[in-house]
């Protein structure tokens, strides 16, 4: 490959009307990604470019963007991997626009605060002032993990059809969340979960399109994780839920003495 | 649980559709004889099981069609007091039609 075309989204709010397509030339890197290409962009030719990132290596999940029409992370997506000299980019769909490739994660933390992220422990004391691990077996410890591999980039949001057009329904983030820690062990927060879940445009709106599960850069699986909530939701209505006695607190460890013995010091 | 449990009912209607529109079906359409003549009319018309019938298969049809359309006319961002008139829309809507599908086949078993 030579150079690139990089189009580019621009829109400053109060000056533009509407979104328009920017056109620059990049030169062709082994290896480097289309945030790099944007990083080229605002060092060398236009430094009002604005577009968020930070770890650059697919962690933070900050650099989410539109990139030839597919929803990714611009850290995360070499340009040869496109397969074109063509690189389009544009904000993500489903989230207002702050500036230029900056969308508004305003509504994913917000519906994602709603799901009472975060494990609810019937220990308050515990909770407060922790004295050891809670103890979880490997196979409770599977049956969530990967959906603790979120990043909330919104990737997945961006990508739902029915968040595109339903802006109230909560969306494969949150639906997520919230069944990964429903079915956290140490958590008993799963009624408080369902009632949110359980609202008109709750849960029952996923249409298991699957796009969110294509979009997600880390291999999460959101439409697993609504369709899993659906049949805990069920069985809960129907009182056919287990109940499950919530993770017990592993006793303190004992003092223990060093394994080896520390040699005294040979120069006092 | 509301949501959940109009969900479930949507399930069991669906489900409940699919044999009860499938023995419509295999009766009107693919038995031997003519479903259609006066004979055939009149002796189901006058059947408590074919009455019985008819009425679940209403029930079961008004249930889920106007849940589906339901959740369609949801997918508007609709805010939650505009859920509540949809809702008791549905509900009058319902009710009125379930009203004439009961008022049909009663009609023609006591008249028959």
């Amino acid at each position: 490959m030579q150079d690139l075309s990089f189009k580019v989204q621009r829109y400053l709010p109060g000056k533009d009307k509407k979104p328009y397509i920017q056109e620059f030339t990049v030169p062709f890197r082994q290896g480097m990604t289309v945030l790099d290409g944007l990083i080229y962009i605002k060092e060398n030719i236009d430094n009002t470019l604005s577009f968020r990132s930070s770890c650059r290596m697919g962690i933070c999940g900050a650099c989410g963007m539109l990139i030839n029409n597919f929803p990714m992370l611009a850290c995360h997506t070499p340009v040869e991997e496109l397969e074109t000299a063509r690189v389009e980019v544009r904000s993500l769909p489903n989230f207002a626009i702050i500036r230029d490739l900056v969308a508004s994660l305003d509504p994913l933390f917000e519906k994602h605060k709603s799901i009472k992220p975060y494990v609810i422990s019937p220990d308050l004391k515990e909770a407060e002032e922790p004295i050891a691990e809670f103890l979880q077996s490997p196979d409770e410890l599977e049956s969530y993990v990967q959906f603790a591999y979120c990043v909330k980039c919104g990737l997945c949001m961006a990508a739902c059809p029915t968040v595109a057009t339903d802006a109230l329904f909560l969306g494969p983030q949150p639906l997520g969340q919230a069944y990964r820690y429903c079915t956290d062990r140490r958590d008993t927060g799963a009624k408080e979960r369902f009632r949110e879940a359980d609202s008109p445009h709750g849960v029952w709106l996923c249409h298991l399109a699957g796009a969110c599960s294509e979009a997600c850069p880390k291999g999460v699986d959101p439409a697993l994780a609504i369709q899993l909530l659906k049949r805990a939701m069920v069985f809960d209505s129907l009182r056919l839920r287990k109940k499950r006695t919530p993770a017990s607190v592993a006793q303190p460890p004992a003092e223990s003495k060093p394994k080896i013995d520390v040699p005294e010091f040979t120069v006092k | 649980m509301k949501e959940t449990q109009l969900k479930i009912l949507q399930y069991i209607s669906g489900i409940g559709l699919f044999f009860f529109v499938g023995a419509h079906l295999l009766v009107s359409h693919l038995s031997s004889g003519d479903p259609t003549t006066w004979e055939s009319v009149l002796g189901r018309a006058t059947s408590s099981g074919w009455l019985a019938f008819y009425i679940i298969l209403s029930i079961f049809g008004i249930y889920h069609g106007l849940h589906g359309l339901r959740t369609i006319i949801l997918e508007f961002s609709l805010p939650n007091p505009a859920v509540k008139v949809l809702d008791w829309s549905l509900l009058a809507v319902g009710l009125t039609v379930f009203g004439y599908a009961l008022y049909i086949p009663i009609n023609a078993f006591i008249v028959g």
